[in-house]
């Protein structure tokens, strides 16, 4: 995860902001709204709740297609060097791609605002940015500007950076940019011990633990894990795809679905297998943000066995962990809220 | 910036890991909060004594004020345990559920909260609900998706589910309190005792005044002859006892005479 590890995090300097534009052709991006997160997309409940500030009778801000007419403005180049992952050189990239096509003085927009609107803005991109994280919903930069900056969003970076220096200051979270390819951001913890805060609370987050078992099946195969053998551990667990549960609901739709669309699976299509068969895999995210270490971990616990018990992945997750510490002399690994709570 | 450190509260990484765990539960009993107090003292501050729980959380609180956010502290309507949960106090739309779900599923929540609102007893029917789905903005939802949506709640803790009917969590009704009496002033009931939002709860027959399971438990207390605080008239429910340190079942102290219309959770 070097791009999160480099970044400026929660208080880019308002000194750093180059004329450079960092964005470039984004092809997986794709021309209309992204499938999986179009859903979340509209998602304001609409005129029945009376708006608190004068940011929520506003226009749309321009969709997606937006980046892509940037292609024409600049000569924009890749770089993959450490400053890239500037969220402000991002916002101001941003910013010039969605600038209209006749800038003048008077733009199809208010005037510059109170400081205490900013402020407010700051406040409420905060809470989406929490109940985003704690849903385990991709912070997708485009979102966050649609959902809660809106017409400020010539004014994004410093509200972005105010959120950020709250979020720190007050939670202890750094609000870094994960992926400059997908613009998506994503909330990390920042406190040291960087421990399991496996709290003994009991199951409290069942989720968890039923990620977490699905990933040590996949991990412990070291390929994809067919939908029947899934199953067959589920079944230990008393989770049967038919059969609704108390917690879980669905239990199906959640791992074939939902834990897909937020990134942590991928179900797939088992090739050149009639009757039609599918498998797991771990998603992007799980890679970004669960370590072997903790599925090991995770295992030992479960099973009441050393990690040693799995010689061969114990010893990958270990490298995997001095790779990590390698990669970052400051301490800690970056991870989300998902470990262990 | 002008942020925590103005404030007469401290924050240090206890509290900020307490924060975050809060946050990443959403809502959570007394025991557990109590218990992740500790462990958030365990973690960083392993030699200082944990504050009361009730200082710790104001504490954080008078930092979080000018963030308008709060870790709020409810009662479950229908067994009385003390829950917690951190809530946005502005009534913006983003605040609220609206960045986890598509329009025509907040649709979907409004018309069930409508219906919850409304109802006499606090619940509403599954089939009740289903039937408006026709009724939903946004993309047109089949009434087989809508079950799962409401699912989709119930596991979020947005809704409770009894017997096919849905009645509100109380982390709902923490978070929303606000937003439900600003949106249905002249449906919403309250407790006439806390006066705090009411879905579940006892009503007086004759003069319609109502009570939450738990304050009706508190009101009433021991009392042999419970009688309406506002008419006077003879309380015809059966008074729930209620321990908030057992986890269970609250028992009814007397014999059956009407039909209790509160569930046991």
């Amino acid at each position: 995860m070097s791009e999160a590890s480099k970044a400026a995090a929660c208080a880019p300097d308002p000194a750093g902001a180059t004329p450079r534009s960092v964005m470039h052709a984004m092809p997986e991006m794709p021309g209309g709204d992204p499938q999986p997160l179009a859903a979340q997309a509209a998602s304001l409940p609409g005129p029945d709740i009376p708006p608190l500030g004068p940011g929520h009778a506003r226009p749309r801000s321009p969709p997606p297609p937006a980046p892509e007419d940037e292609e024409d403005d600049d000569d924009a180049e890749m770089e993959e060097d450490d400053e890239d992952d500037d969220p402000k050189a991002l916002l101001q990239a941003a910013e010039e791609g969605r600038a209209p096509p006749a800038p003048g003085a008077a733009q199809a927009g208010p005037p510059p605002p109170a400081p205490a609107q900013l402020v407010q803005k700051a406040h409420e991109l905060m809470w989406y940015v929490l109940v985003k994280d704690q849903q385990r919903m991709v912070l997708w930069f485009p979102d966050m500007v649609k959902d809660v900056i809106g017409s400020y969003k010539k004014w994004c970076r410093s509200i972005l950076r105010r959120t950020s220096l709250i979020l720190a200051r007050v939670f202890g979270l750094h609000l870094r940019l994960a992926s400059l390819h997908t613009m998506e951001f994503s909330l990390v913890k920042a406190l040291e011990p960087e421990e399991l805060d496996r709290v003994a609370l009991g199951n409290r987050m069942p989720m968890t633990g039923l990620l977490l078992m699905i990933l040590s099946l996949i991990y412990v195969k070291g390929r994809g894990a067919r939908e029947s053998a899934v199953w067959n551990v589920l079944r230990i667990l008393g989770l049967r795809p038919w059969k609704k549960h108390t917690t879980f609901a669905d239990v199906r739709r959640l791992i074939t679905e939902e834990f897909v669309q937020q990134n942590y699976l991928k179900y797939q299509r088992v090739p050149y297998v009639e009757p039609p068969e599918y498998e797991f895999f771990w998603g992007p995210r799980a890679n970004r943000e669960i370590t072997k270490l903790q599925i090991m971990e995770f295992l030992a616990r479960v099973f009441k066995k050393d990690p040693q018990a799995w010689p061969s992945r114990y010893r990958e997750a270990l490298e995997e962990a001095r790779a990590l510490r390698e990669a970052q002399p400051s301490a800690h690994c970056p991870r989300s809220s998902v470990s262990e709570d | 910036m002008q942020s925590s450190s103005r404030r007469m509260g401290v924050m240090t990484d206890v509290h900020r890991r307490f924060l975050q765990l809060l946050m990443t539960h959403g809502v959570m009993e007394e025991r557990e909060v109590a218990h992740l107090q500790k462990h958030c003292y365990k973690v960083h501050d392993s030699s200082a004594t944990a504050d009361k729980l009730e200082d710790f959380i104001n504490n954080i609180n008078s930092v979080l004020e000018s963030l308008y956010i709060e870790i709020k502290k409810g009662i479950t309507e229908d067994d009385g345990r003390p829950i917690y949960a951190l809530v946005n106090l502005a009534t913006t739309p983003v605040s609220k559920m609206a960045s986890d779900y598509a329009e025509n599923e907040l649709d979907l929540f409004r018309k069930a909260l409508e219906l919850i609102i409304d109802s006499e007893s606090g619940f509403a029917s599954s089939t009740n609900i289903l039937n408006l789905v026709d009724q939903l903005k946004g993309k047109r939802m089949r009434k087989k998706e809508a079950e799962q949506v409401l699912q989709k709640f119930v596991q979020n803790k947005w809704l409770i589910e009894k017997e096919g009917e849905f009645t509100l969590h109380g982390r709902a009704i923490l978070e929303m309190e606000q937003y439900i009496r600003g949106m249905y002033p002249d449906s919403v009931k309250t407790c006439n005792i806390c006066h705090g939002l009411l879905i579940q709860g006892q009503s007086c027959e004759t003069c319609g005044i109502r009570m939450h399971l738990p304050c009706v438990a508190k009101y009433f207390q021991a009392n042999p002859e419970p009688h309406c605080p506002h008419c006077n008239d003879y309380w015809p429910h059966e008074i729930p006892v209620f321990d908030p340190e057992k986890e269970g079942e609250p028992t009814i102290s007397r014999p059956h005479r009407k039909s209790l219309r509160s569930r046991q959770h």
